[in-house]
């Protein structure tokens, strides 16, 4: 009896560690079959840079049938997961994140292109010419400061770019390490597309009143709010406002222009559910009733610079303050820009 | 009455099944062993060779050494940085483990109760969320620092990812070194005191030196694990970078797959030197403890007997102790506070944010790191029996490999495994098998230490004689192996779970958006600046770990005494 009991243990026991395999392999089988036919069914995955686009995409379920799964990433973690994929991506549509990456996505044979009829109604700076990404909005940066911190350091308000290089400034100003954030890579590309030669002595400047590069997008935003350092360099929207407003902060919209980002929305080339994907696209661009809900969500109203002629969304800021930027030079430029840039950001103590 | 035919024919009839079931069991044994092995070589060691193959990948597609040069060109300020602070952590983090387990050895009563709480819940330690505490806390308008002390101190430094470091390293540092405290010879103790030796000399001369190779284990493991980690850095080191944290910006920054690969190529270097010499001292500590002696008795030592050493030791652990409250208060009251123009009051807003999250999502997470635990447990401890004990060509290369995992930062392992298994026949990735097994494997190193120290107890001749008896393989695992295992199961459990429940790096790239998972949440959280939010994650996946620990301590503490008293 006995003996027949552990018999019976080891199969178990090797029956279990084969059963991890197999049991877990049964649900990697796709819920709905895929359907490559034009009428679109199955599911799409986006990779957004949020978790707050469900009734987005609850609109595009009702309307089509597809069910929609959404993953939240950054767009660098987008890029590093779409090489290491190597051609068979995990998901089928890409949903925000700075425009650089997805320029070199596109050189990088990763995006499929989409083509519709709307898109002629979209500004020419914040589409792809082949149709391999589009905007779906622009994130501005402006500054953000700390009032009680300000008042007790006794510093005055930042009006411009130039001010920032104050040395009253000197480590009390937090931006994001540019690689890793799509806006403050923005800054870095205008600011010195704006100052031509000068641009690097500009932010050598910066750099002696930088306190440290953040390696997140909401760093500077978080460090400020929380009355750590003074001065930020951050997006500026609608959520922003509203921590302003709670934690006695100024927003700042520099006089001498706002850098600004397109936020991308591509298909990646090769997925499952290519088809759901690109006509995603085509959904939210071809209706404004889309595009506002889209803006409704975001609490941004950046759509109005991409397509003009909406109606019902009105800008928080002035646009002429935008900075003229040279968008084709995002991508080519970044690897030049970042590798120049490293050295600024490290530890001073240590070089010293 | 049975007719002597009967029990002729019963007989002949046994001795067939014994021939068979010999067989069936030197077949299961193989199995089981060829599983282990293969396991290890496709969940291990191909996803690292990917890397490594990735990293020799240049420009043009073909092989290349370039990316060597450039990231030993560039590297070598991060790199020294890594190994400042991997000093400086083992060594803090050593002497603080040190301290923590003897007062937890020595104290008695509501003390020692008090002591294993701390621990336990400090050994959760959901990542990032500590490192937020730490700023909150220390910061320049730190909650002590500042509102208490009305000092403005800069905690963005170097200092301040080895102070963290050191406190994060300590509780899984104490439970090992508690482990080996208890199998100290109590009659060197005995007969010192009978000498006449005070409490302090006996520390001093007796209980230091006999747990000085487990000591240095203890500093070599914080110091790998100190390299490897990226987490602290990117969000306390300010402008000071380690190796791990700029192989972290590689990946999220620069998407440069080639680049980060070769770094980590130079994280393994330091790695499987240090594996070398774990072996060489772990089987020094062995021989020091005594290793039959299995009662596990309280150390009959008084720390505060134990003159100048014995307090500072208790006054360094009481500071950790202290510490760690703070941190974890910290956490749990930051999911309900808000703060509206530096001042803060209570709030519900975040429980709501919680509860869109959806329940499915926790749950999803208990049932991944159960299955885990479970699985990985069973796994260590096979693995750990076939390693130690069986003669097996190739074992240090196998243990090696499964010590690998450890040494790398959890992004790479996650990256490795998209490499590896995003191809017919391997394709793996947008499954649930493929999270569980970085898991598992991830976790392995660890759980396979736990297991072969508890081995350690178990006298090899008890094997032999019960195979010389007759017994066959699995009946020695199961009856003899197995029963000695206990205690490391539930200590491995432990772990598994935790681990399961918090490790964030790894998986990040493997989640499926169908599968998300509470940790991948809290990840978000964190990078979104939701620390409200990032912290009231961080306090119910705290709950559900002690709940379940608490849980899987009856249920053994349970089984243990029925055995008691059944015999």
């Amino acid at each position: 009896m006995k003996k027949l009991f552990s018999l019976l243990l080891c199969v178990v026991m090797v029956l279990s560690l084969v059963a991890c395999g197999s049991k877990t392999d049964d649900t990697q089988t796709p819920d709905e079959p895929q359907d490559t036919a034009p009428e679109l069914s199955g599911t799409m995955k986006v990779v957004a840079t949020g978790d707050v686009y469900g009734p987005l995409f609850d609109a595009f379920t009702a309307d089509t049938g597809v069910e929609v799964e959404c993953l939240s990433m950054s767009s660098g973690e987008v890029l590093s997961k779409l090489r290491a994929e190597g051609g068979t991506p995990s998901a089928d549509l890409w949903f925000g994140g700075g425009i650089d990456a997805f320029m070199s996505a596109k050189d990088d044979g990763l995006l499929e292109p989409v083509t519709f009829d709307a898109a002629a109604e979209l500004g020419d700076e914040y589409k792809d010419t082949e149709g391999y990404w589009y905007s779906k909005g622009i994130t501005i940066v402006g500054f953000l400061l700390n009032n009680s911190l300000m008042e007790e350091l006794g510093l005055t308000a930042p009006e411009s770019w130039d001010d920032l290089t104050d040395s009253q400034y000197e480590g009390e100003i937090v931006m994001s390490n540019p690689a890793v954030s799509g806006t403050n890579y923005a800054v870095v590309n205008a600011l010195l597309q704006a100052k031509g030669d000068q641009g690097w002595d500009y932010f050598e400047a910066l750099n002696s009143n930088i306190a440290y590069y953040g390696k997140r997008g909401s760093d500077p935003k978080n460090k400020v709010s929380s009355g750590e350092f003074a001065v930020g360099i951050s997006y500026i929207d609608a959520s922003i406002e509203q921590a302003a407003e709670e934690n006695d902060l100024t927003i700042v919209y520099p006089s001498d222009g706002m850098p600004w980002v397109p936020e991308g929305v591509a298909v990646f080339k090769n997925a499952e559910n290519v088809d759901a994907a690109k006509y995603f696209v085509e959904w939210l661009f071809s209706s404004d009733d889309h595009l506002r809900q889209l803006a409704e969500i975001e609490q941004k109203n950046g759509i109005k610079v991409i397509k003009p002629s909406i109606e019902g969304i009105e800008l928080s800021y002035d646009p002429t303050l935008l900075m003229t930027e040279d968008l084709s030079l995002f991508g080519s430029q970044r690897t030049e820009i970042l590798d120049r840039f490293e050295p600024l950001m490290g530890d001073k103590a240590a070089a010293e | 009455m049975k007719s002597a035919g009967a029990i002729q024919k019963n007989t002949e009839k046994r001795a067939s099944h014994d021939v068979l079931f010999s067989l069936c069991e030197n077949a299961a044994d193989k199995l089981i062993l060829l599983v282990l092995l293969g396991s290890v070589l496709l969940f291990i060691l191909w996803p690292i060779a990917c890397i490594a193959l990735r990293s020799l990948r240049g420009a043009d597609g073909g092989v290349s050494f370039a990316m060597f040069g450039t990231v030993l060109r560039q590297c070598g300020e991060s790199l020294r940085n890594s190994v400042f602070v991997g000093v400086f952590t083992a060594v803090l983090s050593t002497i603080l483990s040190l301290s923590a387990a003897l007062v937890c050895a020595t104290a008695r009563g509501w003390k020692k109760t008090l002591c294993m709480i701390i621990m336990l819940v400090a050994m959760v330690s959901p990542p990032f969320v500590s490192s937020l505490a730490y700023i909150q806390l220390y910061g320049r308008r730190g909650w002590i620092t500042y509102r208490l002390l009305h000092l403005s101190l800069n905690p963005y430094n170097r200092w301040g990812v080895i102070l963290m470091q050191s406190i994060s390293f300590v509780p899984l540092n104490a439970m090992f070194l508690s482990g080996i405290l208890e199998k100290l010879d109590e009659g060197s103790l005995r007969s010192a005191r009978d000498l006449g030796a005070s409490g302090g000399v006996i520390l001093r001369d007796i209980v230091l030196p006999l747990i000085r190779p487990a000591t240095l284990v203890c500093l070599l493991l914080s110091f790998v694990r100190s390299l490897a980690d990226f987490g602290t850095p990117i969000i306390i080191g300010g402008r000071f970078s380690t190796l791990a944290a700029d192989i972290y910006l590689q990946v999220v920054g620069y998407s440069d797959l080639e680049k980060s690969s070769a770094m980590n190529m130079f994280l393994l270097i330091p790695s499987i030197v240090f594996f070398f010499v774990y072996r060489a001292l772990m089987r020094r500590s062995d021989r020091l403890t005594d290793a039959s002696r299995t009662a596990q008795t309280e150390l009959g030592l008084l720390l505060p007997h134990c003159g100048a050493m014995g307090w500072g030791m208790i006054a360094l652990s009481t500071v950790f102790f202290v510490m760690i409250v703070l941190q974890y208060g910290c956490v749990f009251l930051s999911g309900f506070l808000k703060s509206t123009k530096g001042v803060y009051s209570f709030t519900l807003q975040y429980w709501d944010q919680l509860w869109r999250i959806g329940s499915s999502t926790m749950l999803r997470s208990v049932e991944y790191a159960l299955i885990v635990s479970i699985a990985g447990t069973v796994f260590a401890m096979l693995f750990a029996y076939y390693m130690d004990r069986r003669r097996i060509i190739g074992r240090s290369l196998f243990d090696c490999l499964a010590t690998l995992p450890y040494m790398l930062p959890g992004t790479c392992f996650g990256i490795g495994y998209i490499l590896a298994f995003n191809h017919a026949p391997l394709k793996l990735t947008g499954t649930a098998l493929i999270v569980l097994a970085n898991m598992l494997f991830k976790q392995l190193p660890t759980s396979t230490k736990i297991c072969t120290a508890s081995l350690a107890l178990l006298p090899e001749v008890q094997e032999r004689s019960a195979r010389d008896l007759g017994a066959g393989r699995l009946a020695v695992l199961r009856d003899v192996v197995f029963p000695a295992l206990r205690p490391a199961f539930l200590s491995c459990f432990v772990y598994n779970f935790t681990s399961s429940m918090t490790t964030a790096g790894s998986i990040i790239f493997l989640i499926d958006a169908k599968r998300q998972l509470a940790v991948f949440k809290l990840f978000d959280a964190v990078y979104q600046g939701d620390y409200a939010l990032a912290s009231l994650i961080a306090s119910v996946i705290t709950v559900i770990v002690l709940l379940v620990e608490g849980l899987a301590f009856l249920i053994t503490r349970k089984g243990e005494n029925r055995r008691v008293s059944r015999t």
